[in-house]
Order: C-alpha cells, then structure tokens, then sequence
C-alpha cells in the first residue's frame, strides 16, 4: 500500500525515531510502513490519521 | 531483538527469558546431582527428570505472555513469523529424520535436540524476517 508518511513527516520536520515515539511504536515500525513493507491495523492508521490531523484515505492509497 | 530493546515490555520478556535459562542450568544440575546420589525410582524418577523442562515450558509461556503485551503490531508481527519460521523448521527436521530412521536406518535423534532446533530456526527465521523489512 502507497503511503504519504515520508511527506507528511517532513513538512512537520519529523524524523521516524519522533514519529515512532508519537505513535508509541519502534522506529522500525514507522520505518516499515512508511516503505509500503507494513500494512498498519485499522487503529494504527486511524491513530496516523488524527496525528497528521487528516483521513486515513489522505495518508494510505490502494496502489491497485 | 536483544541487542536493542526499547520497550519495558521487551525488556521484561528479556529478564523473564535469562531467569528461564538460569533455572533451565539450576535445574538440570540438580537433576543430574539427584539421580547420580539419590537414584530415585518409580513417580519420583519422573518428576525430578521432568524439572528441567519446566522453565523451557515457562520459556514459551512468557513468549506468549510477550505477544499479548506488546503494543507495537510491528514487533509482533516480527516474532509471530519468526515463531512460525521456527514450528516449520523443526517440524520438517524431525518429519524427514523420522522416515531416514525408519527407512534409511538413520542415527536415532534425541527428542531433547527439538527445543533448541526450534529457537535455532526461529532465530534464523527472525533473521530473515528483519532484513526483508530493512
């Protein structure tokens, strides 16, 4: 699944390890899912989505 | 995993895994102690041979009490596929090495070797799974 994280994350000037420790999860994590290798749960994404104070459709897009 | 644990909830799986292996020795030292002085037969023989695998059964109960606490879905997802890495590996060992003994007159295999097998695979397997996130 294509993601906007990485843009997201600069225009907040957000490195992973910050956004990892707003979401509560390891670096690994956000890196993982910001390279589409890791699809996030429903309340993983919904917790993306009021962080970045956007939709979850605003942040994740079906790459088919 | 163990080089750098970040979350107290791995931190605590740590502690819990290094008291298991400590008690895994303690253990077994006692157990071969008492059956070289105090030869026990009968019900007895079977419960202090049996000491040993308590903490290697607690081993896996705390990897379970490990997946229920932890939050990250990531770190999970991790260990969930290294565990399956691990269960398939040793399953496909001792399948294949029942039939080369039954077939092929193999050397028998102590069942004891499947517990380590299986964490040398999950191990493997964890591996594996990182570097294809990486």
């Amino acid at each position: 699944m294509k993601n906007r994280l990485r843009v997201l994350r600069a225009e907040r000037d957000w490195s992973q390890a910050d956004l990892a420790q707003r979401l509560e999860v390891s670096r690994q994590s956000v890196n993982a899912i910001e390279t589409g290798k890791f699809d996030p749960s429903l309340p993983l994404a919904f917790k993306l989505a009021r962080l970045f104070e956007t939709t979850i459709e605003a942040i994740f897009s079906d790459e088919s | 995993m163990i080089c750098s644990i970040k979350s107290p909830v791995e931190r605590r799986y740590v502690i819990r895994m290094w008291i298991m292996a400590a008690l895994c020795v303690l253990f077994s030292l006692l157990a071969v102690v008492v059956f070289r002085h105090g030869h026990p037969h009968g019900i007895v023989s079977y419960l202090v041979a049996v000491l040993p695998a308590l903490p290697i059964m607690g081993v896996l109960v705390y990897t379970g009490v490990y997946l229920a606490e932890e939050k990250d879905e990531f770190q999970r997802n991790l260990l969930v596929q290294s565990l399956l890495g691990g269960t398939g590996g040793i399953l496909a060992v001792i399948t294949a090495w029942g039939y080369m003994e039954d077939l092929a007159h193999a050397p028998h295999m102590d069942l004891i070797w499947v517990y380590p097998l299986f964490w040398l695979f999950a191990g493997i397997s964890y591996g594996l799974v990182r570097a294809r996130y990486r």
